[in-house]
């Protein structure tokens, strides 16, 4: 019992010199940029909150922020659409097939979202394969305008993002025991009941972490909405980076960066409470 | 190695300079010129420090830095008041005036090299024009064939007569050059624009607005906009335009293109201001030069002799050719760095909305 708890345990000391390392670069890179944007946005020139009200007094920056979350929650639907039943899939399966599923999950990973995202823009131009296909169907008389457009922007960030869903529920499934399903089956269960009543409710907390990772990323995206958006579907982030490099306007950028950071925490504290990933968290 | 045993003869001219003594050990024997890295860094060295080191005996240390960097290193001396980290630096129009304070004055009509070998209009109270060119009017030449072609900006407006998507800059000066180009489509005469009218551009604008199907953040990415059938009319630099009418099909006009000029400038505290001025006035000779500068860079630079050495056939690529110069729209500097901030602001805000 002691030698188990001593080796799941550490002292005092060793968690502090393992910790700190991490804590320093948490402090260095994020914490203190953070605190100097959120203090230049409610003590310069002097204590105000005249840059929190410019937020709210001009309809585009509401809009912005508006446009950001209509378009992280597309993205996350999006890719939970798409992911579960892959998941589901790469669960079930074994050896060659299971390595090009996961091959195929990964690989985009390790591009480079640039490249990612200038192929998007390739495919989705007047003169691309999507248009030259739907006028060979017949489908559309000329070219039509995909690229910089907002579903334009969904779908390659939702492409982007797809390993970040499908990773934690393939984990999550993964980690269901076969014998509940075949203990449903024997006493007479659908295999729909049994997805229902077991698999999906047991998988719940991959799905959580998924959404909450993907809608996350969604909300501070920079590049693809910046190449695959025009002007008309601009995001947060890059309405910060406009503020600080072309306006000088640091406190601007803390106070829409403030703002971000509010509706951020607030969303992924409701989703807590309905998704319940603390379960998931505190689980295991 | 190369660069090393230069770099060493050089410290040696100039050891051997002090030891002779004399006025030659009072003066210093090299200047310190800023510019962007790169291409023009280096088209700069192939054709004009190089000429300059021999034929002046000034030895030309070349640092390469980003417009941002060199304006913060250079403000942050000017605030102190010491020596400045640089003699000649780079700087746009609206450079000029803002940073007026730490610049020195450049009596132009006392400079009789300048007056002699520049542009008409090339000289300015603090600096002198290295390159030029211009925001041009390009279209697609396989939708408006000769004979159909537009022929200025009011013509980018008529969507009914010249229809299909348009493509205009949201970077650089954009916020500036856009109402100016609206402004003329509408009417107003070149020397009538400033102060400019900003609620005329922007209705005139919002009209334009639904056939804008690009907004380009970079030259490549205007040519890449061009080239995927994207646009098919655009307001784009002149020098992305050359290429593309040269070589895919694309045609431009120099009429009602807005002038964009980079230039030298000399810090007040420079710590070899003659030997500065000595290479402004140097840069605007040799035309020889010029030529081969211009094409490497495709921004034409200051010398008015160099468009007579440039066959009749590439006269119209060339913004310093005569008929090309004089249809190029010049804004006022002034007005513009003084409104810089507000027209930033409405700029985006309307862009966004």
């Amino acid at each position: 019992m002691n030698a188990i708890t001593s080796a799941r345990h550490l002292s005092a000391t060793a968690t502090a010199a393992l910790l700190t390392p991490f804590l320093a670069l948490l402090a260095i890179a994020f914490l203190l940029p953070l605190g100097v944007l959120l203090y230049e946005s409610l003590f310069v020139p002097a204590p105000t909150v005249q840059h929190y009200a410019k937020v709210f007094d001009d309809p585009v920056y509401v809009r912005v922020l508006w446009r950001t979350l209509r378009i992280s929650a597309i993205v996350t639907v999006a890719t939970l659409v798409l992911a579960y039943p892959l998941a589901l899939v790469m669960t079930r399966s074994r050896g060659a097939v299971l390595a090009l599923l996961v091959a195929c999950v990964l690989l985009p990973l390790w591009t480079s979202v640039l490249v990612r995202t200038y192929a998007w823009t390739v495919i989705l131009q007047r003169n691309g394969i999507v248009n030259q296909l739907l006028q060979e169907l017949g489908w559309t008389s000329g070219p039509v305008r995909l690229l910089y457009t907002e579903g334009a922007v969904a779908l390659a960030m939702a492409h982007v993002l797809l390993p970040f869903m499908v990773l934690p529920i393939w984990a999550a499934l993964r980690n269901i025991p076969d014998d509940y399903a075949r203990a449903a089956a024997m006493l007479g269960a659908s295999p729909l009941r049994i997805f229902v009543e077991i698999v999906w409710p047991l998988s719940r907390p991959g799905v959580a972490s998924g959404c909450l990772m993907v809608f996350l990323l969604s909300m501070g995206f920079f590049v693809t909405p910046a190449l695959i958006g025009g002007p008309q579907q601009m995001m947060m982030a890059t309405l910060v980076s406009q503020q600080v490099r072309e306006l000088l306007n640091w406190p601007f950028a803390g106070a829409l960066v403030g703002c971000l950071l509010v509706v951020t925490l607030g969303l992924v504290l409701a989703f807590n409470r309905t998704l319940g990933l603390d379960r998931f968290v505190g689980s295991r | 190695m190369k660069r090393r045993t230069f770099i060493a003869s050089g410290v040696g001219a100039a050891a051997g300079a002090t030891l002779l003594g004399g006025p030659v050990a009072a003066q210093s024997k090299e200047v310190i010129i800023a510019t962007t890295a790169g291409l023009m860094e280096r088209s700069l060295q192939e054709h004009f420090y190089r000429r300059f080191e021999k034929e002046q005996g000034i030895r030309v240390r070349s640092v390469p830095i980003e417009l941002p960097d060199q304006w913060a290193r250079a403000v942050a001396a000017g605030r102190s008041g010491g020596p400045a980290p640089f003699d000649i630096v780079t700087a746009t129009p609206p450079d000029l005036i803002q940073h007026k304070d730490i610049l020195l004055p450049i009596d132009c009509a006392k400079q009789e090299t300048i007056t002699k070998n520049a542009l008409p209009n090339s000289c300015f109270p603090n600096g002198l024009m290295r390159t030029g060119g211009g925001m041009v009017m390009l279209w697609n030449g396989k939708n408006f064939p000769a004979g159909k072609e537009p022929q200025s900006w009011a013509d980018f407006f008529d969507i009914a007569k010249f229809p299909g998507p348009r493509t205009l800059p949201d970077t650089g000066d954009r916020e500036w050059w856009v109402p100016v180009m609206a402004l003329l489509a509408d009417g107003v005469p070149a020397d009538k624009l400033f102060p400019l009218d900003l609620d005329r551009a922007y209705r005139k604008l919002d009209a334009l607005k639904p056939s804008v199907a690009a907004w380009w953040k970079s030259g490549d990415n205007s040519m890449q906009i061009l080239r995927g059938g994207e646009a098919v009319m655009a307001m784009v630099y002149s020098s992305r335009a050359v290429p593309l009418t040269k070589n895919e099909g694309f045609n431009f006009t120099w009429n009602q293109a807005i002038r964009d000029v980079g230039n030298w400038a000399i810090l007040k505290n420079a710590p070899n201001a003659a030997n500065a001025l000595a290479f402004l006035n140097f840069f605007t000779t040799t035309p020889e030069e010029h030529v081969p500068f211009s094409a490497k860079v495709s921004f034409d630079s200051n010398n008015a002799a160099a468009a007579n050495l440039i066959p009749p056939g590439e006269r119209r690529f060339r913004p310093s050719w005569p008929d090309n110069w004089s249809k190029l729209v010049v804004a006022d500097y002034e007005w513009i760095a003084a409104h810089r901030a507000a027209m930033r602001e409405r700029w985006i805000s309307w862009l966004t909305r």
